[in-house]
C-alpha cells in the first residue's frame, strides 16, 4: 500500500477551531521568541557567535568521518562503550541487548528527539521493559500517547486542566488541580520512587566532544542527571551529526542554545560526561538513520547543523496556529518541514508547504541554516518527483499557464473583479480554494495597475 | 561490513568537500568581566540565590537560619561537619535522605551564575547532587572566570572529570503552560556561600 501524505491542513484546521489552546500557544511561542530577543540585544557579539557556530558545525560535517573516529577513540579510552546503529531498529536492538545483558526492566530516560525517531519505547515495551519518561513535558505527552508537538516544550499545546486530567488518571491527582506548582510536585513525587527503583537510566544529549571522546547533556529538570546517576548503567543515544571538534568550541554553542530556545542565558544544567562514574557502565549510541545520506543532498546537507533548539518553531506563524501534532512527524516547525522528506519523501510531501517563506525561521537559527531557502527547494524537488497534490498541481500547472502569457493573465485578471464581486459563496469559497478558508478573499480592485497605466501614462509617455 | 564501516563510508562518500570548510579558530568572544556582581546578577535570574552571612555567622549558624526544618545535612567537604558526611552514604539511591548537600565548587562562571561540580568534590558520588532538596556550594570569588569561552579554555576539569555538571541556579520547569517553577525534579533550591 502507498504510504498517504500527512494532511497538515486538515489537522491545522482542527486545532484552528479549539480558541483557548490556539491563542495560548500562539502567545506562549511567541513570548519564548520575544525572549530570545532580548537575549540577543544584550550581546555586541551575537551575530559573531552565530557565524562561528555555522563555521564549526559546517566544517565538522565535511570531516564527520574522522571527527567520528576520534570520539570513539576517545571515547574507548575513557571507558565508554561505543555502538553503531545504522537506523532505528538497530538502535532499538542495541538498547533491548545492553538491557537484557543486565537484566534490566524498568528504564528511566530523560527527553531524546532520536529515541523519538526509533520509536524506541513501542520496541522496548512489548519486550518487558518499563519505560519511564522522567522529563515533566514528555511525561504528559508519554501519559497521553502522543508524540512530543514540540522538540524543547513537547506539551506546550496542552492547557493546565488537559494535565489535570492526565495527572488525575494516571497519579490519582485532583482532576480539578488548577495549580501548575502541585501538579509538577506531583511529577517530582511521582519520579522518585521509579528513579530510585529503575534498573537503568537513558540520555540523549546535544553534543559530542571529539577531541575528549565527551558527550554533553543540557537540561533544566535535573531528570537526565538523575537519570544518568543513580541507576549505574547509563545508555546515551546521539545523532551522528552531534559533534563538535574541541572542548572549547563548545562556548559558542551552549552561549547559543538556551537563548535561541528558551530566552535563559544557559539551561539550569550543564553536564559533561567524559567516561563510567564509579562502579558504573556508559554505553553510547551512535545514530545515522538517513544522515549519512542527507550529508549528501547538496542543497539540503546544512540542515544537519541543527542544535534543536526550537528557535524556527517559537517564530514561525504557521506552526504557531497549527501545533505540532498537526506535523504528523517526530521534527515539527520549519526544521521539521525540511528534514521530514528526507526520512519519507511521499508521507511529508505536504510540509514544505506549511510555510508563508517570509524567513523569519533563517534569520532567528543560531546556526544559520537557510530554512525557509529549503522549504523552496523541497517543493520544487517535489514538484519534480510528482509528489504534489492534485489540487496544488493543477492551480500551478494554470497559474504557470497563465503567467507565461501576458495576454491571457491580463483578461483574467480584469475577469476576478467580476468574479469576486458577482460569484456565489459556495463559488469561491469551496475545497478548491483553499485560500477561503478562515479569511475572506480581497476585496476586488476597480481597475487593476495595468490598465490605469495604459490609461493615464502610456498615452502621455507616448506624447513626450 | 559492520554498520560502523558502511556509515562511515557513506560519509566519506557523501560529504561536501574538506577544503572548502575550514576550522575556525577557537573563538575567545563578548564581556571578560569575572568579578562577583555580574555573577551574582547572573545568579539571580537563573533563580539562584547568595546565603548571606549575619553577623556572627558561621556556614552551621546561617545554614540552620535558612534551613529551619533540615534533619540530614550532608557534608562533602572537610570543614562543615552537617549530620551525616558524603563518605558514609554507601549506595547512590541512599543520597535520596538528604535535605541540605554542602559542598564546594572549583570554579563558577560569571556570565551564567553557573558552579562547575564534578565526582572530585562529590567523592564519587554523583547522585547526591540531585538527589538532595537543597544544595548550599561553597565558591571562592578567586576562583570566577568570566564566560563560556574563558571557561572551556582555561578550565583543566572539562579534560580529567568523567562527570562535570554546570548547575545554574536550581531545576526547572516551565511545561505545564508555560508557567516557572522553580524546584522541578533535580534540588529545589542552590544558594552560594562566598569564602
Amino acid at each position: 500500500m502507498k504510504v498517504k501524505p500527512v494532511n497538515h491542513a486538515k489537522a491545522a484546521e482542527e486545532f484552528l477551531e479549539d480558541a483557548p489552546h490556539l491563542t495560548f500557544h500562539d502567545e506562549r511561542l511567541w513570548d519564548m521568541r520575544q525572549k530570545r530577543d532580548q537575549q540577543m540585544h544584550l550581546l555586541p557579539e551575537w551575530q559573531d557567535l552565530r557565524t562561528r557556530a555555522s563555521e564549526i558545525k559546517e566544517h565538522t560535517l565535511a570531516n564527520l568521518p574522522e571527527y567520528l573516529e576520534q570520539f570513539e577513540a576517545n571515547a574507548k579510552k575513557n571507558g565508554i562503550h561505543v555502538h553503531w546503529a545504522a537506523d532505528g531498529a538497530e538502535h532499538n536492538r542495541i538498547v533491548g541487548e545492553i538491557l537484557e545483558k543486565h537484566g534490566a526492566k524498568s528504564l528511566i530516560k530523560s527527553k531524546s528527539m532520536v529515541t523519538e525517531e526509533c520509536d524506541m519505547r513501542a520496541y522496548l515495551e512489548p519486550r518487558g521493559v518499563t519505560v519511564t519518561e522522567t522529563d515533566l513535558g514528555e511525561r504528559i505527552q508519554q501519559l497521553d500517547d502522543q508524540l512530543p508537538s514540540h522538540i524543547v516544550v513537547p506539551a506546550v499545546h496542552k492547557l493546565v486542566p488537559d494535565v489535570a486530567k492526565i495527572f488525575a488518571k494516571n497519579y490519582h491527582t485532583d482532576p480539578n488541580d488548577n495549580d501548575p506548582q502541585s501538579l509538577a510536585e506531583a511529577q517530582r513525587m511521582a519520579a522518585r520512587p521509579v528513579i530510585l527503583t529503575a534498573d537503568a537510566g537513558m540520555t540523549g544529549g546535544n553534543f559530542l566532544v571529539a577531541e575528549t571522546g565527551t558527550f554533553v547533556v543540557c537540561t533544566n529538570e535535573g531528570n537526565a542527571d538523575l537519570s544518568s546517576t543513580v541507576p549505574n548503567l547509563h545508555i546515551a543515544t546521539l545523532g551522528i551529526e552531534r559533534l563538535v571538534p574541541r572542548m572549547a568550541d563548545l562556548g559558542v554553542f551552549v552561549r547559543l542554545l538556551s537563548r535561541s530556545a528558551l530566552g535563559s542565558p544557559i539551561t539550569q544544567y550543564t553536564t559533561h560526561f567524559r567516561g563510567p562514574q564509579k562502579g558504573g557502565e556508559m554505553h553510547i549510541v551512535l545514530v545515522d538513520n538517513g544522515r549519512s545520506t542527507r550529508l549528501g543532498m547538496e542543497e539540503f546537507w546544512t540542515s544537519l547543523k541543527c542544535i534543536r533548539c526550537g528557535a524556527c518553531m517559537n517564530t514561525c506563524p504557521v506552526y504557531r496556529r497549527s501545533g505540532g501534532l498537526s506535523y504528523g512527524a517526530v521534527y515539527s516547525g520549519p526544521i521539521g518541514a525540511i528534514i521530514d522528506p528526507t526520512f519519507n519523501e511521499r508521507k511529508y510531501s505536504t510540509l514544505p508547504f506549511a510555510s508563508t517563506m517570509n524567513g523569519s525561521c533563517t534569520n532567528v537559527c543560531p546556526v544559520k541554516i537557510n530554512i525557509h531557502e529549503q522549504l523552496y527547494k523541497w517543493r520544487r524537488v517535489l514538484a519534480e518527483h510528482h509528489e504534489l497534490p492534485f489540487v496544488k498541481r493543477e492551480i500551478m500547472h494554470m497559474a504557470g499557464k497563465l503567467m507565461g502569457q501576458p495576454k491571457l493573465y491580463r483578461t483574467a485578471i480584469n475577469g476576478t473583479e467580476v468574479a469576486l464581486s458577482t460569484m456565489p459563496r459556495f463559488v469561491l469559497y469551496n475545497w478548491l480554494n483553499p485560500w477561503g478558508k478562515h479569511r475572506e478573499l480581497p476585496h476586488p480592485v476597480k481597475q487593476t495597475f495595468h490598465s490605469w497605466y495604459k490609461q493615464n501614462r502610456l498615452k502621455k509617455d507616448k506624447a513626450q | 561490513m559492520s554498520s560502523r564501516d558502511t556509515i562511515l563510508a557513506t560519509l566519506r562518500a557523501n560529504r561536501p568537500d574538506p577544503a572548502a570548510h575550514p576550522l575556525p579558530p577557537v573563538a575567545m568572544l563578548g564581556d571578560m568581566d569575572k568579578g562577583r556582581d555580574r555573577f551574582e546578577n547572573s545568579l539571580q535570574i537563573l533563580g539562584g540565590q547568595i546565603l548571606m552571612p549575619q553577623e556572627g555567622d558561621t556556614l552551621a549558624t546561617a545554614i540552620a537560619r535558612r534551613f529551619p526544618d533540615a534533619k540530614v545535612i550532608c557534608s562533602a567537604v572537610p570543614d562543615f561537619e552537617g549530620t551525616i558526611r558524603i563518605e558514609e552514604i554507601e549506595s547512590p539511591q541512599q543520597a535520596a535522605a538528604t535535605d541540605v548537600l554542602v559542598v564546594r565548587s572549583p570554579f563558577g562562571i560569571a556570565e551564567m551564575g553557573s558552579i562547575y561540580l564534578s565526582e572530585a568534590q562529590l567523592n564519587n558520588l554523583n547522585s547526591a547532587a540531585h538527589l538532595t532538596q537543597h544544595i548550599v556550594v561553597i565558591l571562592s570569588e578567586e576562583n570566577l572566570t568570566a564566560n563560556m569561552h574563558t571557561a572551556y579554555l582555561e578550565r583543566p576539569e572539562f579534560h580529567t572529570a568523567n562527570y562535570g555538571v554546570l548547575m545554574s541556579g536550581p531545576s526547572a520547569t516551565a511545561d505545564i503552560q508555560g508557567v516557572l517553577i522553580r524546584g522541578a525534579q533535580g534540588v529545589r533550591s542552590l544558594s552560594i556561600w562566598w569564602e
